[in-house]
């Protein structure tokens, strides 16, 4: 179920904001007009992931410079091995929505 | 139109209100304004800190519950609480007929024949922090023996809970937690056992919730010199609502005492629970401490040993099992201030679904503390590709002649293990039933009351999946 987290002028381009989805957290990016949500999740030791900086359609971990491709959630370099959780996203009459994918 | 509105939140109004509905010695109250204060001043904890690295807590709106002010409506307590009605300071044999169907609720030992049902010498109970009753035998109310709700018996003898609340076994300033339980904590237990008393029948300590609510309970035990006691405290509640504890146990082994001390935390899956538990265990005194966790969203936990007298000893034994995606994280601290104590502590945690659990250990040793023995070991079982264990021993050692080992273990259910059960003829899922059962037996061969075993293993087997 798609859940309405922003509106899409809430959140600059590039730019990146930390949503609530159904209890959890979730990052919402906004890269060349298109819109990605991954779960806030580092999946190299668990720190939140959203606090990082953007780089491209990368997100590089605070912690340890992991970096994941925000479209699908995988894991890019180490130290990180696993992909993060990728979200459905989308938009309609400027309106951001978001759906969990659970595994 | 004039609104009622029940206030939540733990604002200075809040807690003027909670103060006002209280009637209480004066050092309590300025123990509560102290707290308070500093859960003001102390930062809300974040994934900066080292402690709370691994625990996401933005989540967390502290302003969605309130103190305890109103006492609950009795119609809307849990239907395991059976007994109802006010305090009395012995047990009438109605009340101990109804305490039996109790325990076996709560504990989910529904299968244990009558006769060997746990007797019990007292016990108290709270809902959302408010005492509902409270019981002890004659025979050792006679002896001098205090247990009841920490809120009837700080009025009754103030000077013995000033003596000890949240003066040697607590720290108001560890953590704005911390600050928050010691403002706001309401209800709760004492145990008092005086000098030489031995109490044979555990006491039974059952705090709940009812969904959204807050338990803000405080658990104070003291046994003097010599002094023998079994205290079993279980937390339920917060069905699917969510809700929040904010506890605190301080306990204080005197003496060559030994108290065996049984801390069960079986929330909803929906509940934020945070503790801070810490224990003195005197020269020559033995404390034999298990803690269950099974329930809660979130937990944060800090469980605290320390041997301050020589010759004391203490056994620590966790059992925790999560699913879902629960987070269990538990810091603890075998503090050994004195020379010639013995701890030795066995965490042991299985994981299905996306659950994740954190243990963070410390074998603390200080200078001048030889002839130390301290252990500390944590176990993990995965049952599925996507929970995740972390353990991090540590030691700090500042004695030279000390004996200090620790160990941590992470494997998943072994499939050739399944393969040879299945081929003596067990399916998959009674095989990691079995596997299972085998991993926590190691745990449960060092807990002496059978009850609490059957309790913990049945809590256990019934959590785990239908593995095909």
């Amino acid at each position: 179920m798609f859940h309405a987290v922003a509106r899409t002028s809430e959140v600059s381009d590039p730019g990146k904001i930390l949503v609530e989805v159904e209890e959890q957290l979730v990052a919402l990016f906004h890269v060349d007009g298109q819109f990605y949500a991954l779960d806030d999740v580092c999946t190299h030791d668990g720190g939140p992931l959203a606090d990082g900086e953007l780089d491209g359609c990368q997100i590089i971990c605070p912690r340890h410079g992991a970096r994941f491709d925000i479209k699908t959630g995988a894991a890019l370099t180490m130290p990180a091995t696993f992909p993060t959780q990728s979200h459905e996203v989308k938009i309609e009459d400027g309106q951001v929505y978001v759906k969990l994918n659970k595994t | 139109m004039p609104q009622t509105e029940t206030a939540t939140g733990f604002t200075p109004e809040t807690f003027e209100a909670f103060l006002a509905s209280r009637d209480e010695p004066t050092w309590l109250t300025e123990q509560r304004r102290a707290a308070f204060a500093a859960f003001g001043e102390l930062p809300q904890p974040h994934s900066g800190m080292e402690e709370w690295r691994r625990t996401d807590i933005r989540l967390l709106r502290l302003d969605k519950y309130a103190p305890a002010l109103e006492r609950p409506a009795v119609d809307s307590l849990p239907a395991a609480l059976l007994t109802s009605g006010g305090s009395t300071s012995s047990i009438d044999e109605d009340l101990l007929d109804q305490t039996a169907p109790l325990v076996e609720q709560l504990t989910g030992v529904g299968d244990t024949p009558a006769e060997t049902r746990l007797a019990l010498a007292g016990q108290t109970a709270a809902l959302n922090s408010h005492s509902i009753s409270s019981q002890l035998i004659e025979e050792h109310a006679k002896q001098g023996v205090i247990f009841g709700s920490l809120d009837q018996v700080v009025t009754q003898h103030p000077d013995l809970v000033q003596k000890y609340l949240f003066t040697r076994a607590g720290d108001l300033r560890y953590d704005r937690f911390a600050a928050l339980h010691a403002a706001f904590w309401s209800g709760g237990t004492i145990l008092y056992v005086p000098q030489g008393v031995r109490i044979e029948q555990p006491l039974y300590i059952q705090s709940s919730i009812t969904p959204g609510s807050a338990d803000f309970g405080h658990t104070l035990v003291v046994l003097e010199e010599g002094a023998e006691a079994t205290l079993l405290a279980e937390l339920s509640g917060g069905e699917e609502a969510g809700g929040l504890h904010c506890g605190g146990v301080e306990i204080i082994v005197g003496r060559g005492a030994f108290l065996r001390y049984v801390n069960l935390q079986n929330w909803d899956n929906t509940v934020w629970h945070f503790a801070h538990h810490k224990a003195l265990v005197e020269a020559d005194a033995r404390l034999q401490w298990t803690v269950g966790a099974l329930g809660s969203k979130v937990s944060k936990v800090n469980q605290h040993v320390a041997l301050v007298g020589p010759g004391a000893n203490a056994q620590v034994n966790g059992v925790m099992f999560a699913e879902g995606r629960q987070h269990l994280d538990y810091h603890t601290l075998q503090h050994h201030e004195a020379k010639s104590c013995r701890s030795d502590l066995l965490y042991k945690g299985g994981l299905q679904d996306q659950s994740r659990m954190v243990w963070r250990g410390m074998i603390k040793v200080d200078p001048g503390a030889d002839k130390t023995d301290g252990y500390q070991r944590n176990d993990n079982l995965m049952l599925s590709d996507d929970a995740r264990a972390d353990s991090i021993p540590g030691l700090e050692i500042e004695a030279d002649d000390v004996i200090c080992t620790h160990g941590a273990t992470t494997g998943r259910v072994d499939d050739e293990q399944i393969f040879y059960l299945q081929a003596r003829g067990l399916t998959r899922n009674e095989a990691t039933r079995v596997i299972v059962a085998g991993f926590f037996q190691q745990v449960f061969d060092r807990i002496t009351i059978p009850s609490v075993r059957e309790a913990l293993g049945h809590a256990i087997r019934r959590r785990i999946r239908e593995y095909e």
